[in-house]
């Protein structure tokens, strides 16, 4: 199959400008190869200063590559006339939801984009209602967003990308700012746009739980991409991850230290449900 | 408690919201509650459950609308010439604290409170070099460095000794894990251990039961303005039902071994660390294979 990737990453590098006259940056990226297939779910996994946000924002020009070329749906990144269209297709949630909501009334912010790019009231209206109830948030359109709880508002904030019916969302660190039970919330509507709408679905965090259900991870460090594979795989070796900074989830520890102790525990078993049937067979 | 360096007794509150009825839903319903000095006590609940309601009595910037707040033996709103004194006490460090460092270099950063405090430089000094050992940032290194080249953790403790070189007594933490990674979350806590070595009180509003689970010896579960659960972690983890009905979820863990308990694994109910996990759990194994072979 050699269809063309949404998201295509040839060499690319960025180095973040500095300040002052201080020593050559380091590069946030270091010569990024990458292809995210239309549908696919990524999980990109890494502790702050990684180069994961770094890379999410490359995917829909918020960055451009210093050398390099990042092709969104064969449109080049860097080419300006481009990036609206590249913004169109590939959305971007952040870590603070009330940074893009600008809107007082709920229905209102989900049409905002939509009206500043000029579409017909009725369509407006039919793909605000449409996301509304995507995202679970219908029974509240008439809300201020003010009065939404975190994961509410960080549900509006995914409507507001969605109505532009793009082809991929991007959730940066989009849940790190949450409760756990509106964190699981949140992924798990990631995970149904992905199953449900086909969306290609790029989800950054540095929470190891959130990625157990992706089809591919990534695990940056120092701007390179230090591991890649199925969850399966990556969770193989906690003691590398745990060097990579990252948390390793109780269950998942609890696991890997019950299975070396000879209690038969499958490595497919990743999650709390998953590892509950293991240890009850 | 004989030594309670807090006291909040019969505290309700309300918000004096002009046009809109909905808020003047009381915040705070008749709350009773004691923090022992030297402790580190979390108070937990979901978004609007009160507990920055709350927090915000301990060093006065809300009154209550009844009942009343004794903080290190100062009532708080009394007078208004304690109030000052109860905030030097008192410190508070919000969320995200890293986002209020402004100054050049560190040390001007940490300086910035005890410069308002009428004291002599070399007093000030003393303050400084003092809160940046203590958050494991020695002055040696980074007092003259800019605020802005360190990681995110490491930006979080300056903000701390800012508040440490206030020298209070309490510390009130909002959030104290949230946005670090693994290391500067690990470093942080490392930092309120020490704290406490020092006889500092702690008080964290968290909504990470794991954070809670490691740094605690108290828990207090708000909801909807009212105290519903009190007591230590381990007893409050062992009601994960009543913790869900109060939005909060446990622990993974105390999760995990929940439901091998209800699925007739016969484990003890207030299991805390991986260690007790695998100990009873292999026990328990081992029981079977023993007598299946």
């Amino acid at each position: 199959m050699n269809k063309r990737p949404l998201i295509d990453f040839q060499q690319v590098t960025y180095a973040y400008p500095r300040m002052g006259n201080g020593a050559q940056a380091r590069p946030a990226l270091a010569s990024i190869n990458l292809q995210v297939q239309e549908g696919e779910y990524l999980a990109i996994l890494g502790h702050n200063g990684s180069g994961k946000s770094t890379l999410a924002r490359h995917c829909n020009a918020l960055l451009t590559p210093n050398s390099g070329h990042v092709l969104v749906a064969g449109m080049d990144t860097r080419d300006a006339a481009s990036q609206r269209r590249i913004r169109d297709t590939v959305g971007m949630i952040f870590q603070q939801p009330d940074n893009q909501i600008i809107a007082t009334i709920v229905e209102d912010d989900v049409a905002w984009a939509l009206t500043i790019r000029g579409l017909p009231a009725e369509e407006i209206a039919r793909r605000v209602s449409e996301t509304l109830e995507a995202v679970n948030l219908a029974h509240l359109r008439k809300q201020s967003p003010q009065r939404l709880s975190g994961g509410q508002r960080q549900r509006l904030a995914i409507a507001g990308v969605l109505a532009l019916r793009p082809r991929c969302i991007i959730a940066d660190e989009a849940t790190s700012q949450l409760d756990p039970l509106s964190r699981q919330e949140i992924v798990r509507l990631l995970q149904q746009l992905h199953r449900e709408y086909g969306l290609t679905i790029i989800h950054v965090t540095h929470l190891l739980e959130e990625v157990m259900e992706a089809e591919r991870v990534l695990v940056m460090e120092q701007g390179n991409i230090l591991m890649q594979g199925r969850p399966t795989t990556i969770f193989a070796d906690l003691d590398r991850l745990r060097a990579l900074k990252l948390i390793v989830p109780e269950p998942l520890e609890l696991a890997a230290r019950l299975r070396t102790a000879g209690v038969p525990i499958s490595p497919t078993a990743l999650t709390e449900e998953a590892i509950v049937e293991e240890l009850l067979s | 408690m004989s030594d309670a360096i807090i006291q909040v007794r019969n505290v309700s509150y309300t918000y004096a919201a002009k046009r809109d009825a909905a808020l003047r839903r009381p915040a705070l319903l008749d709350i009773n509650l004691e923090i022992a000095r030297g402790s580190c006590a979390a108070i937990i609940g979901i978004t609007g459950s009160g507990k920055s309601t709350l927090v915000q009595h301990f060093n006065g910037l809300l009154l209550p609308t009844s009942g009343s707040v004794i903080v290190d033996s100062i009532e708080v709103g009394v007078e208004s010439a304690e109030l000052q004194k109860l905030r030097q006490r008192v410190g508070l460090l919000f969320q995200f604290p890293e986002a209020q460092l402004f100054e050049r270099t560190i040390y001007a950063d940490v300086a910035f409170g005890p410069q308002h405090l009428h004291l002599t430089r070399g007093e000030i000094r003393t303050r400084v070099l003092e809160a940046l050992e203590m958050v494991g940032l020695p002055q040696r290194e980074y007092a003259q460095r800019s605020p802005f080249g360190l990681s995110g953790g490491q930006q979080r403790r300056v903000a701390l000794a800012s508040v440490l070189a206030m020298r209070p007594n309490i510390l009130i933490l909002d959030e104290p894990g949230v946005g670090l990674d693994a290391e500067g979350k690990e470093e942080f806590y490392q930092c309120i251990q020490s704290l406490r070595q020092r006889g500092i009180t702690v008080v964290l509003i968290s909504h990470d039961m794991a954070e809670v689970a490691s740094l605690a010896d108290q828990l207090f579960v708000l909801h909807l303005g009212h105290l519903v659960i009190q007591g230590e972690p381990r007893a409050v983890f062992a009601q994960p039902a009543a913790l869900r009905e109060y939005g909060l979820a446990p622990p993974p863990l105390s999760s995990l071994l929940m439901q091998l308990r209800q699925r007739g694994l016969p484990l003890a109910a207030d299991i805390m660390t991986i260690d007790e996990a695998f100990a009873s759990i292999a026990h328990v194994k081992q029981i079977n294979l023993s007598s299946n072979s």
